[in-house]
């Protein structure tokens, strides 16, 4: 049984992940970019907790956000508790297909726990960062989704957890 | 007449999705619970065609409650409507008796195929 990828497939796997599920859910349309992220921003967070021993970040600017909540809830403004329980379901459904490609490839089931929302970047704790991706949309708006490791784990590849 | 429909999610964001999903067909959506917990109290209440439950939810997880209320109302047609499609969830959920599994994003001609298999 084949129990790791590499990180260029990671890479690929998030990539197509992120872009399917930003577009379904919300109707925006990223593209891979290496535009910094602006100074309101928000970050979603999730950590694998049985299967891969790894967890996800998207940090975004808040006014893209803000948008993609919006066009998800068919409301021209949304409230700041909308914000976020829009943030934490669609990272939870972009971590979801994630983890089912993940299991096409490796045949390990992958569990997650409750979405973390905050104003802000957020750092895990022991961990450190393998790779970011950078998008952008149409409006220059950004977004950052970071994968981590644990720390020392230099191999670039990710593996079952034992 | 209407099939209706108790929605078990802890987001808003899935209830606007489905009543986007469903308007227009002949599924009604009756009922809204954000907690397994909730779901289990409401149902013989509610007395729904048809749940959909979400897994990952605060306290007690989806697949639990769903287990709860076939347990106490074996007639119940549950579908399990979340972002974890494979593996050991997959197989739970088919062995506590839910009669579908839909993958979130879900559209809508996946989702009245597997609602449609659910009420037969």
């Amino acid at each position: 049984m084949n129990t790791a990828v590499t990180k260029e497939r990671l890479e690929q796997i998030l990539d197509q992940a992120l872009q399917d599920v930003t577009e379904q859910t919300a109707g925006v349309r990223l593209n891979q970019d290496n535009q910094s992220l602006g100074e309101d921003i928000c970050t979603v967070h999730i950590t694998f907790d049985k299967g891969f021993s790894t967890s996800l970040t998207l940090c975004a600017d808040t006014s893209l956000l803000y948008r993609m909540a919006c066009n998800s809830f068919h409301e021209d403004e949304v409230s700041p508790e909308d914000l976020e329980e829009f943030s934490k379901e669609y990272f939870n459904v972009l971590c979801g297909k994630i983890a089912g490609a993940m299991f096409q490839a490796t045949q390990v089931a992958a569990h997650f726990g409750q979405p973390m929302f905050c104003h802000g970047r957020y750092e895990p704790e022991g961990q450190e960062v393998q790779f970011v991706l950078t998008y952008s949309d149409e409006h220059s708006e950004n977004a950052q989704l970071i994968h981590h490791v644990p720390c020392s784990h230099t191999d670039g590849t990710v593996s079952e957890r034992s | 007449m209407s099939k209706r429909v108790m929605v078990v999610d802890d987001s808003r964001l899935v209830r606007v999705q489905l009543e986007d999903v469903l308007a227009g067909t002949d599924y009604q959506i009756v009922a809204h619970c954000r907690s397994g917990e909730e779901a289990i109290r409401q149902y013989a209440e509610v007395k729904p065609d048809l749940v959909t439950m979400d897994i990952i939810m605060q306290g007690m997880d989806g697949l639990d409650a769903a287990e709860i209320i076939l347990k106490n109302n074996p007639d119940a047609r549950i579908v399990i409507i979340s972002s974890l499609a494979y593996g050991d969830t997959f197989d739970r959920a088919k062995a506590i008796g839910a009669r579908g599994f839909v993958d979130k994003p879900f559209h809508q001609e996946q989702l009245l195929k597997v609602f449609g298999q659910a009420l037969l």
